[in-house]
């Protein structure tokens, strides 16, 4: 082994040992498919699904419809449940008589599988998008929610009292000491908002099967059509990850001062702005 | 005590009181929102006269159980391979997480092709559902490093096994007993969720069976059954927890040192 391996080695030959890896479990399923080991109507090989995903994707560009249509609920509902979450979160929050009322109702629903609620969901509002986007507005509440709360509670008492003694109005305490430090914990509550949308929108679309990513998926899993059914489960990972890397950068957008890097972007524009004035 | 209890119970039963007379006087429809008392009446005929829910409640209970045992078992096996063996993480990790970005619940068709129509697809989405904050959580618990401590313990001349077990193990405990309690949670809703898709009993059949028969009040009454689930594992969880992590609670911490020296005392023969 070399004194100072050079870096780049490294991360090509791991990046190429993950590769064969990959490569050799997807040769193993493949082969053992073709042989018959695994039965390929329920174990779709992994050429099939390369072959679906052209198909759904190009040649019949069907799961294009059902994506946008299962996106759009979830972003309805997302943002209308978080913004209901954080609104109540920091009412509750910031009034001590309602939150120690309130808490035992929220210990219950804590503890309640909120999606569970779905089919009461829609027998009260009837099949169609409203159902659906109270299911996702049930399920992304409670994050966002509990999130405000606990971090307009945890306000650190020391920078309290130093707020207080230099005479900070109440509306200062909220602007600039309670809101910069809860920040970060209520985008940590929207990301798992948002994940929890998109299981949200999908059992809603399990249990009221019209059009959607989720009936996608079910009506190909009934017809044993698995190969179809893995790539729409495939394209949920590309978005999961996409939702995952979003919410990442609009964390660094709103929440800047807890990273470092995009703490000194932002104070290098803001002196900037400064000196022009 | 009581004194504490009189108020909310005083709010409880007035937010009761004035549901059931805006139900009363028309201003909800009763089929979207059921009245109180008709909850109450589900709740005698389900829990006391007819005693149906019982059956549902145990088997639900039983299916997210074993699926959280077999998911916890799979994630801790594996959190603690990867944290003992650094190649091993790093093949492993790429396909956590991108277990972790689908969301799982989209497997429940094909998990309830896979594993049929029975109690088995419900145990199984369990297990996948609750598989990732398992993993991590023991993972970075197992993982942190704590130079100092790690440190004395080589200069004591601790053996690589007494580092791990008296060293790591003790200093994951916490978070992976945070990542345990997420993980029980999301096992009872991938039991319920699997119920909804396909099942003949459990608690999820009962709900979407009233729903769609839009008998309100017995389905508030089952989904109250399951928020019992829910704060029964919650709470049993939090007892482990407790007994396990009995350094972080003074009270829990004297208890335990207790029995210890009463143990050694026993052991010398006094």
């Amino acid at each position: 082994m070399a004194l100072a391996p050079d870096p780049m080695g490294v991360a090509l030959r791991r990046g190429l040992t993950h590769a064969g890896l990959f490569l050799g479990l997807l040769l193993l399923w493949e082969t053992s498919a073709r042989l018959g080991w695994l039965n390929p109507l329920f174990y779709p090989r992994p050429s099939d699904i390369l072959l679906s995903f052209g198909r759904i994707y190009v040649t019949q560009g069907n799961v294009w419809y059902h994506l946008y249509v299962s996106l759009g609920l979830v972003f309805t509902g997302f943002l209308a449940g978080s913004i209901l979450g954080v609104a109540l979160g920091s009412l509750v929050g910031l009034n001590p008589t309602v939150r120690r009322f309130l808490q035992p109702y929220v210990i219950v629903l804590e503890a309640t599988p909120r999606i569970a609620l779905a089919p009461l969901m829609i027998a009260a509002l009837g099949f169609g998008a409203p159902s659906k986007i109270a299911i996702i507005m049930l399920v992304c509440f409670f994050a966002p929610f509990i999130n405000t709360l606990s971090g307009v509670i945890n306000v650190n008492e020391e920078k309290l009292e130093l707020f207080r003694a230099l005479g900070a109005s109440k509306w200062q305490i909220l602007r600039k000491l309670v809101l910069p430090d809860a920040v970060p914990v209520i985008m940590a509550g929207e990301r798992l908002a948002l994940t929890a949308a998109l299981s949200g929108v999908l059992v809603a679309e399990f249990i009221q099967r019209d059009k959607g990513i989720g009936s996608l998926i079910l009506t190909y899993t009934r017809n044993l059509n698995m190969a179809s059914a893995f790539a729409c489960i495939f394209t949920l990972t590309i978005v999961g990850f996409l939702i995952f890397k979003g919410m990442e950068w609009l964390d660094r957008r709103i929440a800047y001062w807890n990273h470092d890097a995009d703490m000194a972007r932002v104070s290098a524009r803001r002196k900037a702005r400064w000196e022009a004035r | 005590m009581l004194r504490r209890a009189l108020p909310h119970l005083a709010i409880f039963a007035a937010i009761l009181g004035l549901w059931e007379a805006a139900i009363a006087t028309g201003l909800i429809r009763s089929i979207m929102v059921p009245p109180p008392s008709a909850v109450m009446a589900a709740m005698v005929k389900l829990y006391l006269v007819e005693g149906t829910i019982y059956r549902h409640f145990f088997i639900t209970l039983w299916e997210s159980v074993s699926g959280f045992a077999i998911g916890a078992g799979i994630a801790i096996a594996l959190a603690t391979g990867s944290a003992l063996w650094e190649p091993f993480r790093r093949y492993v990790t790429p396909y956590a997480i991108v277990l972790n970005v689908t969301p799982g619940i989209a497997l429940t068709p094909v998990i309830i092709a896979w594993f049929g129509y029975g109690i088995g697809s419900k145990v199984a989405l369990a297990a996948v559902l609750c598989f990732f904050p398992i993993f991590v959580n023991t993972l970075t618990g197992l993982t942190r490093p704590d130079r100092d401590r790690e440190e004395l313990f080589r200069q004591l001349g601790a053996s690589d096994a007494q580092l791990f077990f008296k060293l790591r193990v003790p200093a994951a405990l916490p978070l992976m007993f945070a990542g345990l309690k997420i993980g029980l949670t999301t096992a009872l809703i991938g039991a319920v969720v699997a119920e909804f898709s396909q099942a003949t009993e459990g608690v999820g059949v009962l709900m979407s069976r009233f729903s769609f028969q839009l008998n309100m009040g017995a389905s508030i009454a089952t989904l109250l059954s399951m928020t019992a689930i829910g704060l029964l594992l919650f709470y049993s969880m939090e007892f482990i927890d407790d007994r396990m992590v009995f350094w972080r609670r003074e009270a829990r911490r004297e208890a335990a040192s207790r029995a210890r020296a009463r143990a050694w005392k026993a052991r010398r023969g006094d």
